[in-house]
């Protein structure tokens, strides 16, 4: 009988994927395998265990070490297993004294060039060159260990977060071929050739100089203690595992976080997470030292005004003082005066609950998420077309697509191990088709093959994806079928009588986006005639005046060229945070209940007013720019922020910093000072992914448990911390689990009806919806008809091109657009405390040689950028990547203010804010602007204000 | 962009009208506008928008005057 796939077994190939079945005997027994499966791997699956050093079933067989040697009746030679298939009918034997005594004098020649520092190796015990050296009986060496060898190679430790080792390289090259198969970033050979070979990162160069990217793919796989985590050199070995999900970015990779006693030791990418099969990036996989950094708050504490140092005060009185203080001023200035934020950092439960909190607790709708300034038009876009705020797709479906499309999206630094599945996909024969102002990396993936830049200017998006589906339409390229039986017919031939205007033609947009009539043409047909293609977009997409129309107008391509509903198709958002799927789906937005349930619809109204035992709001509420505006107008004067930064990820910061300084009450929840809780009058500890339970809904829908592995730090998880605040406010809540929480979801959520914490035990993970009608869950979403209308079939939206109204001009001549870089997350609250910072310690202005030759801007030079909005400093890196008139930067570090400078432009149909283009104009300086010698101070009094309440509170005690 | 909330959001409803000015008619843009500022905006918003087509100063595109009056209108009918 087949045994059950076990995750934490090396079954040394990986899995064929045919469904035809070939039975076979090895040492007797009868086995049946799929066809293609190689004889290591059945022999695997049965339990019996064929000793191997250079394979391992994340990888494909290599074939060079030969340890795995059997024979098989019929054939010379002792062929190896890993890389020998099945064949019917096949007699293999395993063991016999030949294949013993080969296999002892493999090993013997490995040994005789290893250095036998066993007892005192970091791997002790958890070394597969040690295994197998017990397994085939190893008892003497004869060769000596004098002579030629690598015992003397150097380390280097160049990596913060790993070390190589030569001097125990066994040369398997499983490294080489974990970087360039799973990774994809081909930065380690093998370098020399026989006894002389040994492993090389780049022009062999240091790790940490080479293009390595730090995933850690190479540290997995490596059999011995070569490539070892620095972590596990300094802690040794781990002794037990918790399964638990990143909560960095919108992928969900599932991880081991492998411990010893309560420390983490290291954090393994789990083989069985259906969102990333064993692999990861450098945030997830090592940048965990946050957790236990020393700059954690660790108490909750208050004080009266924002000039006044913090008081170190106890759970209750914390939670006493900000419930007084909201009730007093609902007392004095109405019930809508206050409001929430709820994050998508935190879980769906947190989220959920903050939302009920401020709904049923505050009375109002004023309840908001960072969502409004990321992917808010996806929820909106992508509702009106198809019916659903989320994506459609699984990540693995991106391995169907024989074209891919990426808009405004960078996915080998935001969102990378999808970047490397789709890497994967490309160098199978997949074409792209990038259309981005920037050429992003996915552009230079080693491999490529047929590849298009659309290099479009900033704001213009609609004007492009118009243009496309114009093609589409003129040409003949039309799924008519699928237009016929799927989508609304009178919204189509609405849609249809637009889209075939002149208007739209590339030739007639050409002068508007500045690329050639041609690219788009043939990028159309491209698109058009590919078997099945796929959409990804991200920020680039929506964070524009015109982000919601974009993402109609993606929804309007994927529809009319009849790409939706099976593998290898769809519509894709890559979600930025963690979370934010989550978020969105737990009703944190001001018009919408949980599950996308207008306010105003009185039927889902009635279900929570029933379940919550308040009457609800009909109207929406205020909306995160609202707040600022109504807080600015002295008519919103308190808020309660849960895990989010505003005050470094909102535009324009002097405005949301005035606004901010205007509120009589601030309670923020954080797991550090951030930019916000230097405005905040309550700060309440919040406690990181590692302390909590819960669960993290990811940009496929799938809704992952995140487990706790250590206790939280100032003794509550976030989600208890939100009960303790609505009891104090006299709305009773009583949770004793996070999965308490979720039956609730479940029970108000249609989408939701069937998630427990008991299915998600079961199945690992449940891609919503997964309801009575999908049992299982929805891995491919409108297979069969869109939940829209009472027809289900999809609507095509008519997509006008409307440029926006930040435009260069002789002040600002530039256009300034922001973005992400693979080491840091976001606000960078996390990643700047850990050692990422080895790649990216500021944010720096990436300009075109052009543009900096005309202003005598060289690499390096300080550069004044100003705006409409502000004004601000940063180093300038002058590069080719970049068009002549646009500048780029991040805006992970609070210090550099990239967003004093974005403005109050925003999307039309939810304000989501218009990062991706600001008018601006750089010239060289030599100090700081203004703003920041006031953050600088600012900053400075408030580690004071922070630094006095623990030495007082130290002092007291 | 704009500096006053009141300019914001008059600035936010001809935005609105822009971007939908191909749903067909005036009126039928005014439609489009109309429903969006119902689904989505807040009260508070709301009010304002009122007040700017009032007394404000500030200009409207034709379909989002149309819709401006209609949400004005039940406005005062709630009140
Ligand atoms: S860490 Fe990743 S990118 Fe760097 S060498 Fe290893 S596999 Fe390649
Ligand atoms: S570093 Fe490790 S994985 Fe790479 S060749 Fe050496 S032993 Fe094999
Ligand atoms: S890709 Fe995203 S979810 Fe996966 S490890 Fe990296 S940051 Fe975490
Ligand atoms: S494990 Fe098969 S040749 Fe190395």
């Amino acid at each position: 009988m087949l045994q059950h796939f076990d995750p934490n077994k090396d079954y040394g190939t990986p899995a064929s994927l045919s469904e035809k079945l070939v039975t076979l005997e090895i040492d007797g027994v009868e086995v049946t395998v799929p066809e293609g499966t190689s004889v290591m791997r059945a022999a695997a699956m049965y339990d019996i265990n064929i000793p191997k050093l250079c394979a391992t079933d994340s990888l494909e067989a290599f074939g060079s070490c030969r340890i795995c040697a059997v024979q098989i009746e019929g054939r010379r030679g002792t062929p190896a297993s890993c890389t020998t298939p099945v064949d019917a009918g096949m007699k293999v034997t395993t063991q016999n004294d030949k294949l013993a005594k080969l296999r002892r004098n493999i090993m013997e020649l490995y040994i005789s060039d290893h250095p036998l520092d066993c007892l005192t190796c970091p791997a002790n015990g958890d070394c597969e060159l040690q295994d197998m050296a017990g397994a085939v009986g190893l008892r003497e060496v004869r060769y000596g260990f004098e002579g030629n060898n690598h015992l003397n190679a150097e380390k280097d430790q160049s990596n913060p977060y790993f070390t190589f080792d030569a001097s125990k390289c066994i040369v398997c090259s499983r490294c080489v071929r974990a970087c360039s198969e799973v990774q994809g970033t081909f930065a380690l050979t093998i370098d020399g050739r026989g006894f002389d070979s040994k492993v090389a990162a780049g022009q062999n160069e240091p790790f940490l100089d080479s293009e390595c990217v730090s995933c850690g793919a190479c540290v997995q796989a490596c059999p011995t203690a070569t490539l070892m985590e620095n972590s596990v050199i300094d802690m040794g070995t781990p002794e037990h595992s918790v399964t638990t999900t990143c909560a960095y970015c919108g992928v969900g990779c599932s991880f081991k976080a492998e411990m010893k006693g309560d420390k983490l030791v290291r954090m393994v990418p789990a083989k069985e997470g259906d969102a990333n099969h064993g692999h990861s990036c450098v945030k997830g996989r090592f940048a965990f030292g946050y957790a236990t950094h020393k700059d954690r708050i660790k108490a909750p504490m208050i004080r009266d005004s924002i000039d006044q140092p913090w008081q170190e005060v106890s759970w209750e009185e914390a939670i006493g003082f900000a419930a007084k203080r909201l009730k007093d001023i609902q007392a004095q200035y109405g019930r809508e005066s206050i409001g929430g934020i709820t994050s998508s950092r935190c879980t769906n439960e947190e989220t959920y609950l903050v939302q009920k909190l401020i709904r049923a607790a505050f009375g109002n709708n004023n309840t908001d998420t960072c969502a409004r300034v990321c992917h808010s038009p996806t929820g909106y876009g992508l509702k009106q077309t198809l019916g659903e705020s989320a994506g459609t797709q699984t990540f693995d479906s991106v391995m169907h697509s024989d074209c891919i499309l990426v808009i405004g999206a960078n996915p080998t630094d935001a969102h990378p191990v999808f970047g490397s599945l789709m890497r994967r996909r490309l160098r199978e024969g997949a074409s792209l088709i990038v259309t981005d102002p920037r050429e992003i990396d996915l552009l230079n993936t080693p491999h490529l093959g047929d590849a298009t830049h659309l290099p479009l200017r900033p704001g213009t998006n609609v004007a492009m994806v118009n243009a496309l589906a114009h093609v589409v339409v003129t040409e003949g390229y039309e799924d008519k079928e699928f237009i016929a039986s799927r989508c609304d017919t009178k919204a189509y031939a609405k849609w249809r009588e637009f889209i075939i205007d002149e208007r739209h033609a590339p030739e007639a947009v050409e002068a508007i986006t500045g690329v050639s009539a041609e690219k788009v043409r043939e990028a159309a047909r491209k698109f058009a005639t590919a078997k099945n293609a796929s959409i990804y977009y991200g920020l680039g997409v929506t964070e524009h005046s015109q982000g919601s129309t974009t993402v109609m107008g993606i929804a309007n391509l994927a529809l009319a060229t009849g790409n939706i509903g099976r593998e290898g198709v769809g519509v894709n958002p890559l979600r930025g945070q963690n979370n934010v799927q989550g978020s969105c789906d737990m009703g944190s937005f001001p018009h919408e209940l949980p599950g996308y349930q207008h306010v105003a619809d009185s039927v889902a109204r009635a279900r929570f007013e029933k379940a919550w035992g308040v009457e609800l709001d009909d109207e929406p509420g205020l909306r995160i720019p609202n707040m600022f505006d109504a807080a600015l107008a002295g008519e919103f004067r308190a808020m309660y922020v849960q895990g989010e930064d505003i005050a470094q990820s909102d535009p324009n910061t002097q405005h949301v910093e005035a606004a901010l300084s205007a509120l009589d009450c601030l309670i923020v929840q954080d797991i550090f000072l951030n930019e916000t809780a230097k405005y905040a009058h309550v700060l309440l500890p919040g406690s990181t992914f590692l302390e909590k339970n819960g669960t993290f809904t990811n940009a496929e829908r799938r809704i992952n448990r995140v487990r706790k592995v250590m206790a939280p730090v100032a003794g509550k998880e976030d989600w208890e911390v939100t009960v303790d605040l609505a009891n104090a406010l006299g709305y009773p809540m009583s949770y004793s689990h996070p999965s308490e929480i979720m039956d609730e979801i479940a029970s108000l959520t249609p989408s939701f009806a069937n998630v427990s914490y008991e299915r998600l035990e079961e199945h690992g993970s449940l891609q919503w919806p997964c309801n009575d009608a999908f049992p299982m869950g929805s891995p491919i979403m409108h297979t069969e008809s869109f939940p829209i209308g009472d027809e289900g079939k999809a609507k095509f939206a008519v997509t006008e091109f409307v440029p926006t109204t930040e435009r260069a001009n002789s002040r600002f001549p530039l256009l300034l657009t922001t973005g992400r870089i693979l080491s840091q997350y976001n606000v960078g609250a996390q990643t700047r405390r850990t050692d990422n910072q080895a790649w990216h310690d500021e944010d720096i202005l990436e300009l075109h040689p052009h543009d900096a030759e005309e202003r005598g801007i060289k690499t390096g030079d300080w550069l004044g950028i100003s705006s409409r909005a502000g004004q601000t400093v940063l180093r300038a890196k002058v590069s080719e990547r970049m068009q002549p008139g646009v500048v780029y930067t991040t805006f992970h570090h609070p210090g550099s203010g990239a967003n004093v400078i974005t403005t109050n432009n925003s999307d039309w149909a939810t304000n989501c804010p218009e990062y991706k283009v600001t008018a601006v104009q750089v010239e060289k300086v030599s100090q700081p602007s203004e703003w920041q010698k006031n953050f600088q101070d600012n900053h400075e009094r408030q580690y004071e204000f922070l630094r006095g309440s623990a030495s007082a509170n130290s002092a007291v005690k | 962009m704009f500096h006053t909330e009141e300019e914001s959001i008059v600035t936010m409803i001809n935005h609105i009208a822009q971007n939908n000015v191909s749903a067909g008619t005036e009126s039928d843009v005014a439609d489009m506008v109309e429903s969006h500022i119902t689904k989505f905006w807040s009260r508070r918003m709301k009010k304002i928008l009122a007040e700017q087509l009032a007394t404000g100063t500030e200009e409207f595109e034709p379909a989002a005057k149309v819709a401006a009056q209609r949400i004005s209108d039940k406005l005062a009918a709630k009140a």
